[in-house]
């Protein structure tokens, strides 16, 4: 299979990469872009571990081709980074150790971004439902959702300021 | 929400042990800057795709290999024929009365033996690439007829999985302390149960893979391996490629969870080695989920039938269990290991001295089995299972049958039948403790309340004697080859830096912040001045690597106790700059020299940082014969075995028209000693409980009567998500053993152990108006299902 031109727009970047149609959006971010915090951990979209935003919505990055997101926005793990120091969920799953392993959780992490900001005042429930998308086979996810809660306190916290 | 308390537990003396600090490795793992093996970049790496047999059995007549081959991108493309030649094959025939010896080469030429066997290799310039070319591997197979349970397997003219074997059987063993017959003509009744595991698979969130790099100049070859050993996986390397030790560097990178699935080297990486170093490129291996689930270890699949004779109030008066384990194809551990320690341990914290077990274990056609977090996982469910049997069959309270055969703490060192000991621990405590919690009254009387309302609720309850730390005499003992001894160096830099290892490798388990903590407590320094170095053998000392629930106590005590010698040194050259002649009144805390004067700690103008200044750049000023530099090396062999305890309580609610089991609470009292840090125990014990939940409830790797696997997808094969997972509530208790350095015992395999007696016996009560007893696991709707068709 020959490769083609593919643009992409990652973290705010425009990247232009020559991968065969068939490439994962996965594979091109950890492979071409080296942006490797895009875990994967089925490629069949059970796991969770490789969800990116897609304009700001989670998607699985296992079942996507990195040429169909052409005009799309792609947010990673990467780019939900401060440069200095960790966001507030990042910071909340710290001090709560809701990550054991961390191989999950730069996907949870991408999920929750995105649903805090929709949700910013979440019930326990409703953590757990959202999350019941990404498996991680370490913490037993109790610790997880404690960070959620106090990520969501953080971040209406600090927009109250 | 309760859960896990930030409780600071530092005790007595301690200054840095027992903080709940957050982890160190945290900051690069939120960013997403970890490094997991495939996260390494190595230019020019070439990629393989395994092809793997789709038969549970068959005889290979032949391969054709020339379209794959001729597939453009494609390097090479191996069968057993060449991978065979360039490598040893695996050799397991320990000394162990009833253990066959067994043998295998790193690829199958004439037979495969389960569905996703390995047959060939493709190399190619990409993943894709490689994967397009297996594809085109034709192989020739002649079906043969399967075994694919473990009765089967043993039935009369059953085809031999390895036919190098007189039978199916490959390791059979009795063990039996007291007098049984005699216990059996005073006893009242005679109670038999039955408890089975089904197969079940670690699922790492992280597969296996790995990257091969030989360096043609040095004759040197680097593995770049997600490993929870990696020394012994260094020598098991080296030995199967021919290479000295010398020549091979292993290197673990952060490692996506294991769970005992990444401890031994795989014929998949024999073969990825190899190839890097015929072909003189280097070669990576990324594994596909549908291989982990087909064809890295599984585990489990155990049956135990027990028969105890009981006095009239529930006593048992001894006990005779009967352990089998389904194989799988291929040894990759002595078939004896896993359900030896069973037996070994089975009585638990109850006072049984009249004992006997049987194990016997058989290959079948289906992946390997090996050790999966608390290979001894059935024990506590086998044992508080059979009391609760006892229970309905005398009538008598569950609790009640736990309490007349509990040890008391008088009865400490209990010396059990096996002749294992148990000292330290709290079984008693940690069970009135948590009925107390519970308030076990209110909730029998809820029970009773609600049945008349067919609202059925269970209650149930698991005693957990978790053996943690495996020392040297405990092998030994129980026929088992290996060591159990840990080995750590620290180094203080001429800077002040600290820096430390040991020969562990984490793969989850947050080494790096409570290890941190074993340092600066042994040192006298704050643990976030301690960095962690594990996982190459090239840096680490030679250790036996994570397995167990070592880390804590064979890793924590080791550096520990290897920080303490630094200490002394630094004592004594703080002792020669303040010109005392000895350092008896001298201390170090907080990084700095303290005196005792007048009966009070002053401190000093010295710090560490001065000490190492003067012990590398100012020698002359150090004690007379001292040697410049500060670092210390040692090892340590932990006792036979270190215990810890626990008490697991789950209330279920069993809705008996659809046969789901829902958990209204879960509570865990534990005493796991001195802990190094609680927030990450905490987080063990969690996590461990809720794969102990999956295993009861949900998991099951599910082979055909053919011996196909169905489950080649996390769809099929299920995992608690967050909405099964309980919260989880633990009640923590801090017994120290006399044995261990800091009093520290371990745990991390407990939570499992608990689990899968807790809601087995939970759900058992629960199915009690019901006349029904569920005796193998999962308890998936279907299977409660079936138990109650035609008895409501």
């Amino acid at each position: 299979m020959s490769k083609v031109a593919i643009k992409l727009a990652v973290n705010g970047e425009m990247h232009e990469i020559f991968a065969e149609p068939r490439k994962l959006l996965s594979d091109v971010l950890r492979e071409d872009l080296r942006l490797t915090g895009t875990h994967v951990g089925c490629e069949h979209g059970v796991c969770g571990s490789c969800t990116v935003q897609v304009d700001g919505a989670p998607s699985r990055a296992c079942l996507i081709f990195a040429i169909q997101m052409q005009g799309r926005e792609i947010t990673t793990v990467e780019g939900l980074t401060p440069d200095e120091g960790l966001s507030p969920l990042q910071q909340a799953l710290h001090e709560e150790h809701g990550l054991q392993c961390g191989f999950c959780t730069p996907g949870i992490i991408t999920t929750f971004d995105a649903y805090l900001r929709e949700n910013p005042d979440p019930s326990d429930d409703e953590i757990r439902k959202v999350l019941s998308g990404n498996l991680c086979r370490c913490t037993g996810y109790d610790s997880i959702v404690r960070a959620v809660k106090r990520a969501a306190r953080m971040i209406r916290e600090g927009a109250a300021e | 929400m309760s859960g896990i308390k930030a409780e600071d537990t530092r005790r007595g003396d301690f200054d840095q042990i027992g903080k709940p600090l957050p982890r160190k490795e945290d900051s690069r793992l939120l960013r997403g800057k970890g490094t997991y093996v495939d996260d390494i970049d190595i230019p020019g790496a070439l990629h393989v795709c395994f092809v793997r047999s789709p038969h549970a059995h068959a005889r290979i007549a032949g391969f054709d290999l020339d379209e794959a081959k001729a597939v453009p991108g494609v390097v090479a493309v191996v069968t057993g024929h060449e991978v065979n030649d360039w490598t040893n094959g695996l050799r397991l025939a320990p000394p162990i009365e009833g253990l066959q010896p067994t043998e295998m080469t790193t690829l199958p030429v004439d037979k495969v033996r389960f569905h996703g066997d390995l047959v060939a290799c493709v190399v190619a310039i990409d993943r894709y690439v490689a994967e397009d070319a297996a594809e085109l591997v034709q192989v020739d197979y002649e079906v043969l007829e399967a075994v694919a349970t473990y009765d089967s397997a043993l039935a009369d003219g059953a085809p031999l999985v390895d036919e190098t074997l007189p039978s199916n059987l490959v390791s059979h063993q009795r063990f039996e302390a007291g007098d049984i017959a005699r216990r059996k003509q005073e006893a009242c009744r005679i109670v038999e149960a039955s408890f089975a595991m089904q197969r079940m698979t670690h699922l790492p969130m992280e597969t296996r893979g790995c990257i091969a790099v030989w360096d043609d100049g040095r004759q040197h070859l680097t593995m770049h391996i997600g490993s929870q050993a990696p020394h012994p996986m260094r020598s098991a390397l080296a030995g199967r490629l021919r290479l000295g030790e010398h020549q091979v560097t292993v290197a673990s990178p952060d490692v996506g969870g294991a769970f005992g699935q990444k401890i031994i080297v795989y014929r998949e990486e024999i073969t990825v080695a190899a190839l890097a170093r015929h072909l003189k490129r280097p070669v990576r291996w990324r594994e596909d989920r549908i291989e982990n689930l087909s064809a890295s270890l599984q585990a489990r699949e155990n049956t135990v039938h027990t028969r105890a004779a009981v006095a009239a109030d529930g006593r048992i008066l001894s006990l005779e269990a009967e352990i089998l384990e389904d194989f799988g194809a291929y040894c990759f551990y002595p078939a004896n290991y896993l359900a030896r320690v069973i037996g070994m341990i089975l009585t638990g914290p109850y006072r049984i001295q009249d004992y006997a077990f049987e194990v016997k274990i058989a290959l079948t056609n289906k992946c390997g089995a090996g050790p999966m977090r608390a290979p001894m996982a059935i024990t506590s469910l086998v044992m508080d299972g059979t009391l609760d049997a006892v229970a309905r069959e005398l009538d008598l309270d569950p609790a009640e049958v736990r309490r007349v055969n509990m040890l008391r703490p008088s009865d400490l060192p209990y010396v059990m039948p096996t002749g294992e000991t148990l000292e330290d621990i709290t079984p008693g405590e940690c069970f009135e403790r948590g009925l107390r919690e519970i308030d076990y009254a209110a909730v029998r009387k809820r029970q009773a309340e609600d049945r008349a309302q067919q609202i059925y609720r269970g209650i149930g309850i698991c005693n957990v004697v978790e053996s943690t730390t495996y020392g040297s005499a405990f092998y030994k003992a129980a026929g088992i080859p290996g060591s159990g001894h840990e080995a750590a160096w620290v180094k203080i830099e001429p800077s002040g830096a600290i820096r430390a290892s040991a020969g562990l490798m984490g793969t989850g388990q947050s080494y790096e912040t409570p290890f941190a903590q074993a340092v600066a407590e042994g040192l006298g320094a704050d643990a976030s001045q301690v960095d962690i170095l594990l996982g190459n053998t090239d840096i680490a000392p030679y250790g036996m690597g994570a397995r167990g629930s070592r880390g804590a106590t064979a890793g924590g005590g080791t550096l520990f106790l290897t920080a303490l010698d630094l200490k002394a040194k630094m004592l004594d050259i703080a002792a020669a700059l303040l010109g005392l002649n000895s350092a008896s009144e001298l201390d170090i805390k907080g990084g700095r020299v303290l005196r005792h004067v007048g009966g009070e700690w002053i401190e000093t103008e010295f710090g560490i940082a001065d000490i190492a200044r003067t012990a590398y750049l100012d020698p002359l000023k150090l004690p007379d014969g001292m040697q410049p530099g500060l670092e210390m090396h040692r090892a340590w062999d932990p006792p036979q075995m270190t215990y810890s305890n626990s008490t697991h309580f789950c209330e279920v609610t069993l809705n008996p028209v659809t046969g789901e089991v829902g958990i209204d609470r879960y509570l865990i009292v534990e005493d796991c000693g001195t802990v190094l840090n609680p927030l990450v125990v905490a987080g063990q014990q969690q996590g461990a409980t809720v794969l102990g939940i999956g295993g009861v409830l949900f998991e099951h790797m599910i082979y055909d009567a053919s011996g196909q696997n169905l489950c080649g997808t996390m769809a099929d094969y299920m995992i608690p998500t967050a909405t099964e997972a309980p919260e989880i509530e633990i009640i923590a208790q801090h017994t120290p053993s006399k044995r261990t350095p800091a009093g520290i015992k371990g745990m991390a395999e407990g939570g499992v152990m608990g689990a899968i007696g807790a809601v087995n016996n939970a759900v058992n009560d629960a199915l009690r108006p019901f006349g029904v007893v569920a005796d193998r696991q999962p308890l998936s709707p279907d299977y409660i299902r079936g138990l109650l068709r035609g008895k409501q």
